[in-house]
């Protein structure tokens, strides 16, 4: 099965009493089928369902008693309905990354900063503007390594914690800076404050192209997983075929890891053919 | 792997149980009812739905025939799994707790539930096979518990001894000819013991405590062989055939869910390593504690039922038969 699109409403047919049109199944050159079916809502109006499907035989040898149970009819609440699993009862989950290995331990609870502020206490280090004393400052050492390459003209990049005021906020618990609050859109390093969902572009992503069209998200993940612990490596594939386009996205946890496996992958040779790696290029943020 | 989420259930899950060939399973709800679905696409077969209280129990005999459920309203019910139609019903003073099916599917036992004066009594029937609807309503055996009532029950390899997990946290082991408790282990839990499922050659067993263990024992001798510490109570335990892999599941009780998030709350079914004793691998995705848990007779799937009323069902990929995560130190499977 590759997609099915969500319940399409008519609104403009809704003659009343009108008959159904015909349940219709066309399949077209690439094996995908598309079923058009009709049905009456709660409130009579015609609904027009497309389902696209791509329908692939799969065949599987059990012992007689499994075969003939196949074909028992149904009992209960279930008496008189076809075969085939009941949208209202049965629906397919995500897909759940499993993997069974000896370190999968649960991580532990995220250990808040070192530098958490002694409660009550109003010192304020210097360097980092947290509330700890500046000797026992931990970001004494970065703060001097990045006043070094101001000093000399170079421009670090600004993201994470070589940032001097994400320091300062982090240092104070995160949301204040010498004791006034900043919201967290207006942090440095927090542009766009806190989400639901995690944008795709915070991990360092390499795009894989020349990818052999046999390789699946597994494999993808196998391949780079020896530079360092990979967060996803997903094969693009074709909406409705579910074939390969023959490129994927690999997101590392680190941006070293990244930078590793993109100067040691690019013109790898994998399954007959040469790889090419890049940096993944952020999308377009997506029109409305 | 994409999990089968079957939503057939209004009220939380109890037991869920495979039939033999792992082709069918059988889920009992609080909601009174017990569906029975296809494991290989969740398509649901039918519904068994006379009892009139909640459905604590069920077991299903190995050729997949008749089916046997045990509820809160007093009764046990004898089923015909091909129609869904009730062929016996056996009534008692209170609350059937745990049933299950003798390896030669001619007996049955039951675990009533200790309340108003009324012991806990575990009983064994004789199933008259030819004639399903002409059952005597007597028991072969009367065992009387005077300590601890019994929770969880199973039959020892060959049937001619009887294992119960007790609410205190004990073992014990009775004669089916006798009645008599012939092994006890008083201390094995320190607290109720939840669930107790054999291992595929029927020589140990897993039990599952809410004193956050699950621990492993020999069938013939109730000695404890190892111990799986966790960080809740658990409802649930099985041991997975072909993989040297248990499967634990449990989440704090039901009513504290509400006050933690479902990530603090710890409902995953938990995947340990057998000899090791080391977790190896987690599954998300209920959002209840799981109440109880079984494995495909043949090692291809499990399945996870939990207070959120689903049934997840999760057919291994082939990376889980493949991983050896203690390298050399295990031997391969072939499939």
């Amino acid at each position: 099965m590759a997609s099915t699109k969500p319940l399409k409403t008519d609104w403009t047919a809704d003659d009343e009493g009108d008959e159904l049109p015909p349940t219709t199944e066309t399949t077209d050159a690439d094996g995908i089928t598309t079923i058009i079916s009709w049905k009456f809502d709660e409130h009579d109006r015609k609904v027009k369902t497309t389902r696209r499907v791509r329908r692939k035989m799969q065949t599987q040898l059990v012992s007689h008693t499994v075969a003939e149970r196949k074909h028992w009819p149904k009992f209960g609440l279930d008496k008189g309905k076809g075969s085939g699993p009941d949208r209202n009862t049965t629906i397919i989950g995500e897909n759940i990354h499993f993997k069974v290995s000896a370190t999968s331990r649960a991580e532990p609870e995220a250990e808040q900063s070192a530098a958490k502020a002694p409660a009550g206490k109003a010192f304020v280090c210097r360097l980092c503007k947290g509330g700890h004393f500046t000797a026992k400052c931990p970001y004494r050492e970065q703060l001097a390594a990045i006043d070094s390459v101001g000093a000399d003209g170079g421009e670090e990049e600004m993201d994470g914690p070589s940032n001097v005021g994400a320091l300062a906020a982090k240092g104070a618990g995160g949301s204040t800076v010498g004791g006034r609050y900043v919201p967290p859109g207006q942090r440095a390093g927090g542009a766009t404050g806190e989400t639901m969902f995690r944008p795709r572009d915070e991990f360092p992503t390499l795009r894989v192209t020349s990818l052999s069209v046999d390789a699946e998200d597994e494999d993808l993940r196998d391949l780079f997983a020896r530079f360092g612990r990979v967060v996803r490596a997903n094969v693009v594939r074709d909406r409705d075929t579910r074939e390969s386009k023959g490129f994927g996205f690999v997101s590392f946890e680190s941006r070293k890891d990244a930078e590793a496996a993109l100067s040691k992958m690019n013109g790898f040779g994998y399954d007959s053919l040469i790889l090419s790696v890049s940096w993944s290029q952020p999308r377009e943020p997506r029109q409305p | 792997m994409k999990p089968i989420i079957l939503q057939g259930h209004e009220r939380s899950l109890t037991q869920i149980v495979f039939n033999a060939e792992g082709d069918l399973l059988f889920s009992a709800s609080k909601d009174n009812v017990v569906n029975v679905w296809f494991t290989s696409n969740g398509e649901r077969l039918g519904t068994f739905g006379d009892h009139k209280g909640s459905v604590w129990t069920v077991a299903c005999d190995s050729q997949t025939k008749y089916l046997v459920t045990g509820a809160a309203d007093n009764t046990m019910r004898l089923w015909d799994v091909r129609s869904g139609k009730c062929l016996y019903v056996w009534e008692f003073l209170t609350a059937v707790k745990r049933v299950a099916w003798s390896e030669d599917d001619e007996m049955l036992l039951s675990i009533t539930e200790q309340r108003s004066g009324q012991p806990s009594v575990i009983r064994i029937f004789k199933i008259n096979r030819e004639d399903p609807a002409n059952q005597s309503s007597t028991p072969l055996r009367e065992i009387i518990l005077t300590g601890s009532k019994a929770t969880v029950a199973l039959w020892a390899p060959l049937s001619d001894h009887i294992i119960t997990g007790h609410e205190s946290g004990k073992v014990a082991k009775y004669d089916t000819k006798t009645g008599e408790e012939v092994m006890v282990v008083e201390e094995s839990h320190r607290g109720e013991i939840t669930d107790i499922q054999l291992s595929p050659d029927g020589t140990y067993f897993i039990t599952s405590s809410k004193d956050k263990t699950a621990r492993l024992f020999d069938s013939e001798t109730l000695q404890e062989m190892k111990v799986y510490p966790t960080e809740t109570p658990l409802n649930s335990a099985c041991i997975a055939p072909l993989r040297p892999y248990v499967i634990l599941g449990g989440g704090q009780d039901a009513m504290s869910v509400t006050t933690t998030s479902s990530r603090a709350g710890k409902f995953e079914s938990r995947f340990w390593h057998k000899l090791f004793e080391e977790e190896v691998g987690r599954v998300r995705g209920h959002f209840g504690p799981i109440n109880t848990l079984a494995v495909h007779p043949q090692g291809k799937a499990y399945a996870s039922g939990a207070e959120d009323g689903f049934v997840r069902v999760h057919w291994f990929d082939d990376s889980y038969f493949r991983s050896r995560p203690y390298g050399d130190l295990e031997p391969e499977v072939e499939l």
